[in-house]
């Protein structure tokens, strides 16, 4: 699992490859400290690359939108495969992100 | 200026930066006073008189005032509120916070005669109570202004028009503004009169969720927010998580409404009756989905979410219906796979066998 942040048009683009399972969980946390650290700027979550969602990174990914919610700052997700938006419609978590 | 304006406008000076401390001190203790009341505004302008300004007005009329402290309005601020009912709440938190100069404070809209209408505001004349700050912080009048948005709207645009202007007004320019502020007033009145309906409307819907009544119940956004009051999919949503033993994190469901209104539910009583007859059908289809996997943390949305899709699939709305749910509640388009897969698991359901 390889988490990559860039600076893009103003906005932080986080990359997600791989499986974002309970192992991964705990380096990817640490990797998206700078995320929570940001102040305001719009997120996106790119899961482009992203093969699997468990309920650790669920909850990886509330944690980014709680934190950037507090600044006034926006959770943007992309590129989220079928299996991935299936755990987003089933979980509830559809109604919680903002979708590009 | 004669020698006493001169001497007026040297105080002035050496006051500036004992006004610029009031200015954050009394700006911080309005807002704060506000906030503890809940009170909102449009707008806090606040400003220090410009030295121009205050020299033409010591060139105008300085004989008047003996002394700086005199000069009530060196520090200015403006609550703009909402409502004209709210400019007397803000009157009163004013009073409450500062010590204040009656003799000195007007109400403007007091001053008009029956038959005429025209500038609209509360001035205070204000200082900080004795021991809240530095004596001489305490000592220094300021002018609090309190209006509502609208009456703003209406003296900024007659003094933009009127004083700055070198020429002489017409009379009938004059009374077109007059009947401007006229309508303005009613207006003012009658936004004061919808928040006041809209709250007792808000507190009879109340009431009837409370008492059950829900056929007497439009659907709207308001009575929905009303009836979320009374946690209807809690019990659904804690005997779906119960599945996984997952945590249930809360969520807005507002976009559930215009979906409700499309499964042609017209009253609280409609909802009702749709949570009651859809909850153990809903069920099974979240658990359908979620049993397979080891995902423990939902959504206040799951539940909810099942019940429509069921009463769709109900209504034999079919793979479209359920598309077009997913399109208004979850954020993205192209949900034509999602729907699939969910129709997939819903048709193997008894709810979809016995039609």
């Amino acid at each position: 699992m390889n988490t990559t942040i860039k600076e893009q048009n103003g906005e932080l683009v986080t990359y997600f490859e791989g499986r974002l399972d309970t192992a991964a969980a705990p380096q990817a946390e640490k990797d998206i400290q700078p995320l929570l650290a940001s102040n305001g700027k719009n997120i996106v979550l790119d899961c482009n690359a992203l093969e699997y969602i468990s309920s650790s990174g669920l909850r990886l990914f509330l944690t980014v939108l709680k934190s950037a919610k507090s600044k006034g700052g926006h959770v943007f997700i992309t590129g989220m495969n079928n299996d991935i938006r299936n755990v987003f419609s089933m979980t509830g978590f559809t109604n919680l992100f903002e979708f590009r | 200026m004669d020698a006493h304006g001169e001497l007026l406008l040297e105080q002035f000076r050496q006051r500036l930066p004992l006004l610029a401390q009031l200015e954050t001190l009394v700006l911080q203790r309005l807002q704060d006073a506000l906030s503890h009341q809940h009170i909102q505004v449009t707008a806090i302008d606040h400003r220090i008189k410009k030295e121009g300004s205050l020299a033409g007005k010591l060139e105008r009329k300085g004989a008047k005032y003996k002394s700086i402290n005199d000069i009530t309005d060196l520090l200015g601020l403006r609550v703009i509120t909402f409502y004209t009912d709210d400019v007397d709440k803000v009157a009163a938190l004013v009073a409450q916070t500062f010590d204040i100069d009656w003799s000195n404070s007007v109400d403007k809209r007091k001053l008009h005669e029956l038959d005429s209408f025209g500038y609209n505001s509360l001035h205070y004349i204000c200082r900080l109570p004795a021991g809240d700050a530095d004596a001489a912080l305490c000592s220094i009048p300021f002018e609090i202004q309190m209006r509502t948005a609208l009456q703003h709207v209406w003296s900024t645009i007659n003094h933009d028009t009127g004083y700055k202007s070198d020429v002489q007004i017409p009379r009938e320019y004059l009374r077109q503004f007059g009947r401007l502020a006229g309508m303005l007033e009613l207006i003012d009145d009658e936004f004061s009169r919808l928040r006041n309906s809209l709250a007792e409307y808000r507190r009879r819907v109340q009431t009837l969720v409370a008492s059950g009544q829900l056929d007497e119940v439009s659907l709207n956004a308001d009575t929905w927010e009303s009836y979320l009051q009374t946690r209807p999919f809690d019990r659904l949503n804690r005997r779906i998580a119960a599945v996984n033993q997952a945590e249930i994190f809360p969520t807005s469901l507002g976009a559930f409404l215009p979906v409700l209104i499309a499964l042609q539910m017209n009253t609280l009583g409609d909802v009702q009756r749709f949570v009651d007859s859809n909850a153990d059908d809903a069920y099974l289809l979240a658990v359908t989905e979620l049993g397979v996997t080891d995902l423990d943390i939902l959504t206040e949305s799951v539940g909810l979410q099942n019940l429509c899709i069921v009463q769709a699939l109900k209504m034999g709305g079919g793979r479209p219906a359920v598309v077009r749910i997913l399109n208004a509640v979850s954020g993205f388009s192209d949900n034509e796979p999602l729907a699939q897969s969910i129709y997939d698991h819903a048709a193997a359901l008894p709810f979809m066998n016995n039609k």
